[in-house]
């Protein structure tokens, strides 16, 4: 008998020990695990449907009031600017661009402040772009439109010749927030998206969240990721709906953090027609499609900027455009041309 | 504290470090899954981490959407639109590729557990 106790007392409490020792790491580990993975954000995303494309939301916080909070904002200011700037329909108790298009008597008409800075904007923008940046070709736009959604022919030289008036001196707007309508018919699509971009990049700024990657169309703007680190950002191939264009052999990925990428191009909205592509971005001076490059992308601070900036360099040659992006110090361009190559401003290099 | 003692420690330990391996590598699940969207909300949520080929129907605004998968890719079959962009995209299987329907208000994206190479596409 006391031998069998002198063997309990020696062995099992040092089993016992043992087995304490052993629980406790495996709790220590499986701690620590839970730690680190509470402090990694969680990610929230959201897909919205305004201004004619999907806009794909992605935040990430470890509050999720804050994150649905501030989805909601992102959405309601998407929203407001979809309606201001929808050409296509009207609603209820505002002076959008359809019912400025659809007056056609000579009055001034009210507007939203919002549609009113917008508007200002793009008419100083018709004199940055030396009249390449037109939003007043609303006529040829729905001279195209119409055929576009046919899918068949194209617009007579007569018919084209016939539209006229496209002038900004016909967008006059006044101190008091009202536009002169009877002679204008408008097109913000080569705006809109980017001036409600802006908004959102303002109004995240202004609550101090960083982390943050939306996509809206033609424009991504990009915060920082769940690690405080750059996103990975893909230019799409005009040519293969599911690719990313090609520098040479090797695929262009942007690294990027707070900036926004934007590409115009002539492959979101197109028909094709006896072999030829015809896209949805109008030259105003030769009323077709322009046709100087497959799509161009620029990095900027600003989305505003950045969709002005992307619709007029693709209205004008790639030499043309890296001549004209000089005057803008901090913004990178892509040119992808119509040989496939991938043509650069000298600071892209920073971004590969 | 003898030799033996020393030798149980150390083969615990091992036993310890081998068990959290087994933990992190089961816990690290790779699932990925098509989630389709009708006029923003979710309608169906299709698990692709299996190869099986299944064929869905969801309702689109213009009318039934019919979706392949296959391989653990998918794509848009059959729509009624004007342009058939979706139906012509073809499949798709990385998180930040996406089919978008708008005359039928029909989005399919992919989420995946696995990190990708890229987080977004300027399209």
């Amino acid at each position: 008998m006391t031998k069998k106790r002198k063997f309990k007392k020696g062995v099992i409490p040092k089993l016992l020990i043992l087995l304490i020792i052993f629980i406790v790491i495996i709790l220590g580990v499986v701690f620590v695990i839970r730690k680190i993975n509470s402090l990694k954000l969680k990610e929230f995303t959201k897909t919205l449907n305004y201004m004619d494309t999907v806009i794909d939301i992605k935040l990430y916080s470890n509050n999720e009031n804050q994150a649905n909070t501030i989805i909601g904002e992102i959405e309601k200011i998407y929203k407001h600017y979809h309606e201001l700037t929808d050409r296509y329909n009207s609603y209820e108790g505002i002076n959008n661009v359809y019912t400025i298009n659809h007056t056609n008597d000579a009055s001034k008409l009210k507007i939203d402040q919002d549609l009113y800075n917008i508007l200002d904007y793009s008419v100083n923008w018709y004199y940055k772009s030396n009249g390449l940046f037109n939003i007043n070709i609303g006529l040829l736009t729905d001279l195209w439109k119409g055929y576009r959604d046919k899918k068949e022919g194209i617009p007579t030289d007569e018919e084209l010749f016939k539209i006229a008036g496209l002038d900004i001196k016909r967008v006059v707007l006044y101190d008091d927030n009202t536009i002169l309508t009877g002679d204008v018919n408008l097109d913000l699509g080569g705006i809109a998206k980017g001036y409600a971009t802006e908004v959102v990049h303002h109004y995240l700024q202004s609550i101090n969240f960083d982390h943050y990657l939306i996509n809206v169309g033609g424009t991504v703007l990009a915060g920082v990721n769940s690690d405080g680190g750059k996103y990975t950002v893909g230019i799409q191939d005009p040519d293969n709906a599911n690719g990313i264009i090609k520098d040479g052999k090797k695929e262009l990925k942007l690294n990027l953090s707070n900036c926004i990428v934007t590409s115009s191009g002539g492959y979101e909205r197109f028909y094709e027609y006896d072999g030829q592509r015809y896209h949805h971005i109008i030259d105003p001076n030769t009323k077709m499609p322009a046709n100087y490059m497959k799509s161009v992308s620029v990095i900027t601070n600003d989305a505003m900027l950045g969709d002005a900036l992307s619709t007029t360099l693709f209205l004008m040659s790639v030499e043309d455009g890296q001549e004209y992006i000089k005057q803008f110090p901090s913004v990178e361009a892509i040119w992808y041309t119509n040989d496939n190559k991938v043509v650069k401003s000298s600071g892209i290099k920073k971004y590969e | 504290m003898n030799k033996s003692d020393i030798k149980l420690i150390i083969i615990i330990l091992i036993i310890a470090i081998i068990v959290l391996f087994v933990i992190a590598i089961i816990g690290n699940d790779t699932s990925k899954s098509a989630l389709v969207y009708y006029d923003n909300n979710l309608v169906l949520s299709i698990d692709l981490t299996d190869k099986s080929e299944q064929e869905y129907i969801v309702n689109g605004y213009n009318g039934p959407v019919k979706i392949i998968k296959k391989d653990g890719k998918i794509k848009v079959e059959e729509e009624d639109s004007p342009l058939h962009l979706c139906s012509r995209q073809g499949f798709i299987e990385k998180s930040y590729e996406s089919i978008v329907c708008l005359p039928n208000k029909i989005v399919i994206k992919i989420v995946s557990s696995k990190q990708e190479e890229l987080d977004t596409v300027v399209r």
